[in-house]
């Protein structure tokens, strides 16, 4: 999408690739073929899916529905979703328009498992991948032959949750299903398939064994596999014929064929169909298309008009017709109508347009206060006598914050889509429906849920409170100052007016610079006498998603002992369980783990334990949980057990995770149960893993504990660690916390929280052993100085002349 | 569809209208307008002068607030409220077929076998209304109850059913229940959120905040979370490691800065109320530690919430919690029990619900009582039941799955008529068949004793009239007797 505006496509190919980007790609020669077309068809998988919905008829019937309502708010700029039930007396537009609409849509089928590559790509790609099969043929041979019951039994529970009719579209041949049939069973598949993805957790005993060592031994042939193709998740059609949409009036229903708003265009559309498809989307994108439609280029125009002024031409700018206010400037939308197809339907071309118009480049403050009177001509300002002040929107909020702190990362631009901590432009973000940013959902982001044409723009308390009270935005301010003190290192003076220049575009004023200078003298009175401030502190806090408070937010340099608890006789010698909440954002390249928590220095003579999640090299599977125990052995030797909780964990995504020791004996092996819970899905059921070692006791030591970290070097946490409990006894499954409210209990040696209040650094146990804060090094010694010259930074993040453009 | 269908359009006044219309500049409006709609946005979004000041209803209110106490996960209405003899005498059988036609569960337990359910059942009050051991405190109360046996819902799935229960839809988007009653009365205490809501563990409710989200509507209207702890409201406090003589000087000088940037740009009201918002967030950080500061309250009255009791306590220190915002104004707090599903009992549910029952069954008790020696359930509407009930069949032979199509919820107070049973379910208590209740029947009726029809509150959105109850629902008339 970033690329295809920043090529400046013409409006109407961009039109034509989002809704039949497919039709384009498999009607040219496949030599000829352009990858980028079926990419845009992953315009018809933004909707909302449920993975467990049984009623896959219904759940089909909706995501039409979201496809026909945002189509036609989007590129029609017609709210046609009113006439989803029935006419209105007052609107042209007929729920038979509704359905004739839909039918361009209703062959649809999701498609995931096309590739995205040119032909030479993928030869290149089928060539390589041939090697590798050949090469690991008799390991994957083993591995079917292994998983074949497991698969059949999964498939098999899977389609027991189908009511009967549903059994029957799935048990039906391919080659025999009618196009409905065949779209209504592959999304019932994908409920299916997801059991299938888990079946590995359905093993047990030696075949379990058997299963990861063999996984582990494919690893061995990965110099052989070809990188993976780029994934696709877009759309094609079912097949050259479609199934019938219906028109319902009341118990009725009739078929109904594709067609155009009766208002406009009341013929029904005849399409011939194209050999795997029908043909009817390259249809509507062609009617679209057409210099002469009377919608597409003036509502295009009207929103461009909108992203610049803050208000269309056209206020309602995804409901132009009766039920829309009328246009401010009707000439002028007619204009820029034409202008935008005379210009080729350049973009580019018409944003120059505007933002060099006389009309742009009008300020807000004008001296002429009698226009801005509420008794004026026009106390909203709808004819533009002056430029509209206006807020800037959640992403552009946040954009800038990053932009003038010096954070903002700028490359890579495109790419696979990034967490909310990584500092690159929001556009660049992931977005969890059900797990907004603090920032941008503050700042009134639209739900992400379906097309909405204008934000809403408040002013609330909890924006204030934000900016003024989280810890985010206090460690944005704390590099800002050091942005300024790294680039203006000579004075106070130089430092105020880069901040000015940074956070306002111009340079102070006199009197501001003085007001400046002023209040860091204040600040730094008053924090001279206070000693240790927020700026010391060793980490930064930020909210976990899909949980309240704060987690600590850990990256790999900050050292093991960032977060260093020192020995105390309570820390346990014998049976343990150590917890966490956790989001590893990153695990490492080579073998090497990232640390959870541990009582260790890393070096595998020393005695110690550490809990970590594996890295992309291990020797058994990446991104598992590992618990290595540096101690005495049943058999009276001293060394290292690795042991692996094979339990694969997804990164981005927030887990309870907790490991119970029981420790072995002389004359039994102990063992370890590791729990996994997915934080973002409660329907995702608990994994457990048991897992037997031979260790018996001896790992003591008098390291501190380090959360996120070893004591020494290496092995850093990247992401969020939160709720670390630390409790003696191999704790049984109920009485762990596995995300619910964390509280100490009498087995509790130590839990940390790290939240504000009473303390971030606070062990809640009745041991007190609490976290030793540590400024690390040189870097973060933070002076009086540059602690009040982030509180300045602070302030002018929170000032309006920051938040508002004019 | 009633006479306001949707094709009434119900045109909203812009702030510059008011202000046009009653000559009132900024000096007059500072304060009322701290969280106004910016009138930039244009026709769809446009609000009056301070869209949580008090509104009148439509007609007289029965209730002045709401207590929604959201049991998440979905009880059981077999074990509960709804007693069935046919679950014991056709125990171990399949249903006949007719029932189960077309029905669609969430695990596919259609020829499953009727489960029956192991309660002890007793009429209590004056009005006799069956309830199970399982809410023995609550039944004390039940003639302060309508017991609302036929409501039924189409999400087969929590975060379907969820999402309606909330929104009136199934599918996200759309704004709460608490974010329409907020937008149609206002609140009762500007320096407290109107809408808050609460939770019993740190989990995740189902589909997350987007609940109590102001869906299209201005983010004014959400709910807000109050969470345990010595910070009831995000970000509330001064951030640990700075003073408040350090804060002081931050807010004076950001202070100085902003009424800088603002004489340069006279009459820009937008940014004078983004100057009031920051003195409201301060008022709030003075009041709302106050509302949910228990240690003014007796230890008889803990005792009857139930807070003497380990299990019990965390959902009644909700409850009273709740009793206290609503005293100070807060026109609707929504308390979910079992916050990540944890009413689900597809297995064991003699241990799962007995379980829950266990948290919440005095403390929601303690409620009514409270509320009525206070003299306050006649204005507060409490309100129980979750996403969908269960179904008669078993699963796992000692659980039970989803069932929308026929389950229980009570309401009482707030001008509801106590000791009445309303509709019914089939003989097995799969389908609602009697006196049937949609959510939007639910939320029409709730909207009503409000003082609000649902028909006639409208928010104008993409230039549609859109409601709460998304053009259906009636009022159920009955419920005030």
């Amino acid at each position: 999408m970033v690329k295809s505006l920043n090529a400046d496509k013409p409006y109407t190919q961009f039109i034509t690739e989002q809704l039949a980007g497919d039709e384009l790609y498999f009607n040219a020669k496949p030599e000829s073929r352009n990858p980028d077309h079926l990419v845009a068809t992953g315009y018809f998988r933004a909707g909302i899916y449920e993975y467990n919905n049984r009623d896959v008829r219904g759940q089909w019937q909706r995501i039409l529905e979201d496809i026909t309502d945002t189509s036609a708010d989007v590129f029609l700029g017609v709210g046609l979703q009113c006439a989803r039930c029935h006419d209105h007396k007052f609107d042209p537009l007929l729920q038979k328009d509704y359905y004739r609409f839909q039918a361009f849509f209703a062959p649809l089928l999701p498609r995931e498992d096309l590739v995205v590559a040119t032909p030479a790509e993928q030869a290149a790609h089928a060539e390589k991948l041939a090697k590798w099969e050949a090469a690991t043929a008799a390991i994957r041979a083993e591995l079917d032959k292994l998983l074949a019951q497991p698969r059949k039994n999964a498939e098999a529970s899977a389609f027991e949750k189908f009511i009967e009719d549903l059994r029957v579209d799935l048990r039906t041949p391919v080659a025999e299903r009618t196009p409905y049939q065949h779209q209504v069973a592959e999304l019932a598949y994908r409920q299916v398939t997801y059991e299938l993805d888990r079946v590995d957790s359905r093993l047990k005993g030696e075949a379990k064994e058997r299963v990861i060592a063999l996984r582990k031994k494919l690893t061995e042939f990965d110099s052989l596999k070809p990188a993976s193709l780029p994934p696709f998740f877009g759309a094609t059609d079912v097949g050259p014929v479609a199934p019938v949409t219906y028109l319902t009036k009341g118990r009725d229903k009739e078929p109904i064929g594709p067609g155009h708003l009766s208002v406009l265009d009341p013929k029904n559309v005849q399409v011939a169909a194209l050999p795997n498809s029908t043909g009817r989307r390259s249809e509507l994108a062609r009617w679209l298309a057409t210099p002469e439609n009377p919608l597409t280029a003036r509502v295009m125009v009207n929103r461009l008009w909108q992203w610049h002024f803050g208000r269309g031409l056209a206020a309602n700018s995804s409901d132009f017709g009766k039920l829309g206010e009328k246009p401010s400037h009707p000439e002028l939308l007619d204009w820029l109508a034409a202008t935008f197809v005379e210009q080729g339907w350049s973009l580019k071309a018409m944003h120059r347009l505007m933002v060099t118009s006389a009309t742009y480049r009008q300020a807000s403050a004008t001296p002429h206060t009698a226009l801005r009177a509420p008794n004026s001509e026009d106390p909203e300002n709808r004819l533009l006598s002056y430029f509209p002040i206006r807020r800037l929107e959640a992403e552009q909020i946040r954009d800038a914050v990053l932009a003038v702190t010096g954070q903002l990362k700028l490359e890579p631009a495109g790419g696979p889509s990034t967490d909310q901590l990584t500092p690159r432009r929001s556009v660049y973000g992931k977005w969890l429906r059900n797990a907004p940013d603090p920032i941008l959902n503050v700042f009134d982001l639209a739900e992400p849920f379906q097309s909405v044409p204008q934000r809403n723009v408040t002013t609330t308390p909890p924006q204030a409170l934000l900016l003024l009270n989280s810890q985010m935005m206090l460690r944005h301010a704390r590099a800002f100052a050091k942005r300024l003190e790294e680039e203006h290192p000579s004075s106070d003076e130089d430092m105020v007016n880069a901040a000015y220049r940074l956070a306002f575009g111009r340079a102070p004023r006199a009197s501001e610079r003085e007001a400046a200078l002023q209040f860091l003298k204040a600040q730094q009175q008053l924090l001279g006498s206070k000693g240790a401030t927020a700026s010391t502190r060793g980490f930064a806090a930020e909210k976990m998603p899909y949980r309240d408070g704060v987690a600590a937010v850990i990256a790999p340099d900050m050292g093991g002992d960032a977060l260093a608890v020192l020995d105390s006789p309570s820390f346990p010698t014998g049976d343990f369980t150590i917890e966490a909440n956790i989001l590893a954002r990153t695990v490492d390249k080579t073998a090497a783990v990232r640390t959870i928590a541990a009582k260790w220095s890393g070096e595998n003579q020393k005695p110690g334990w550490g809990f970590a999640l594996t890295g992309d090299s291990s020797r058994r599977k990446p991104r598992t949980l590992v618990l290595q125990i540096i101690g005495v052995k049943q058999d009276g030797s001293f060394g290292e057990e690795a042991i692996f909780s094979d339990q694969v964990l997804t990164l981005a995504k927030p887990y309870a995770v907790a490991a119970s020791v029981k420790l072995a004996t002389a004359s039994a092996p102990g063992e370890v149960v590791f729990y996994v819970k997915d934080l973002s899905n409660d329907d995702e059921p608990l994994s457990i893993a048991k897992v037997p070692h031979k260790v018996t006791g001896g790992f003591a030591n008098p390291l501190a504990l380090s959360l996120g970290g070893r004591s020494g070097k290496g092995g850093g946490f990247d992401g969020m660690i939160d709720d670390v409990r630390l409790s003696t006894g191999a704790l049984k499954q109920e009485d762990l916390l596995l995300g619910a409210e964390a509280q100490p209990t009498e087995t509790t040696v130590g839990l940390w929280q790290f939240e504000s209040k009473p303390s971030a650094f606070k062990d809640a146990s009745k041991h007190g052993n609490d976290i030793v804060p540590k400024p690390t090094g040189a870097k973060a010694a933070a002076t009086t100085r540059v602690n009040a010259m982030a509180d300045f930074c602070h302030v002018l993040l929170n000032a309006n002349e920051f938040i508002y453009v004019d | 569809m009633g006479k306001y269908g949707c094709n009434q359009v119900d045109w909203a006044v812009s702030r510059r209208d008011f202000l046009t219309k009653t000559g009132a500049g900024f000096g007059a409006v500072a304060l009322s307008s701290l969280l106004a709609e910016h009138s930039l946005s244009a026709a769809p979004a446009t609000l009056g002068v301070a869209p949580l000041a008090p509104k009148p209803g439509h007609y007289p209110a029965k209730a002045k607030s709401v207590i929604f106490l959201f049991m998440e996960g979905g009880p059981s209405h077999l074990d509960t409220f709804d007693p069935k003899a046919a679950l014991r005498k056709q125990a171990g059988k399949s249903l006949p077929p007719s029932f189960t036609k077309g029905l669609i569960t969430a695990m596919g337990e259609y020829d499953s076998p009727i489960f029956p359910d192991k309660r002890e059942w007793k009429q209590w009050g004056q009005s006799g209304l069956w309830i199970s051991d399982w809410c023995k405190h609550v039944a004390e109360a039940a003639d302060d109850i309508a017991v609302l046996r036929s409501c039924w819902a189409n999400g087969i799935v929590h975060s379907n059913g969820v999402c309606q229960m909330n929104t009136g839809s199934i599918l996200a988007g759309r704004p709460s229940l608490g974010a329409w009653v907020s937008y149609g009365l206002g609140t009762l205490n500007q320096n407290l959120p109107a809408f808050v809501t609460m939770q019993d563990n740190n989990g995740t409710v189902v589909n997350g905040p987007r609940n109590w989200g102001a869906g299209f509507m201005p983010a004014v209207y959400q709910g807000t979370r109050i969470l345990p702890g010595s910070e009831p409201i995000a970000n509330l406090n001064t951030p640990e490691g700075v003073s408040e003589e350090q804060q002081r000087g931050k807010l004076d000088f950001l202070s100085a800065v902003n009424r800088q940037h603002a004489t340069a740009r006279p009459q820009q009201t937008e940014l004078d109320a983004r100057i009031a918002a920051y003195e409201l967030a301060f008022r709030m950080q003075a009041e709302a530690p106050d509302a949910v500061d228990l240690s003014k309250e007796t230890a008889a009255t803990k005792k009857l919430y139930g807070m003497d009791d380990p299990v019990a306590a965390p959902f009644g220190r909700m409850c009273l919690l709740a009793r206290r915002l609503i005293e100070r104004g807060v026109r609707f707090v929504q308390l979910y029990s079992g916050a990540g599903s944890k009413w689900d009992a597809h297995s064991g549910i003699e241990k799962n619900h007995g379980d829950r029952f266990q948290e919440t069954d005095q403390p929601i008790a303690g409620l009514l009582k409270d509320l009525k020696s206070r003299g306050l359930l006649d204005s507060t509407l409490v309100i129980w039941g979750g996403e969908f009930g269960r179904t008669p069949m078993s699963e796992k032979g000692n659980g039970r799955d989803h069932n929308p199509t026929g389950f229980t919820m009570w309401m009482a107070g707030g001008g509801v008529k106590g000791g009445q049973v309303i509709g019914a379910t089939d003989e097995f208590g799969l389908h609602a068949v009697e006196d049937r209740l949609h959510v939007h029947d639910l939320h029409a009726t709730i909207l009503h004793l409000l003082g609000i029809n649902h028909e006639n509150l409208v928010y104008s959105y993409k230039g549609r009239p859109e409601r709460a109850t998304m053009n259906e629902g009636e009022i159920y008339r009955k419920i005030t007797g």
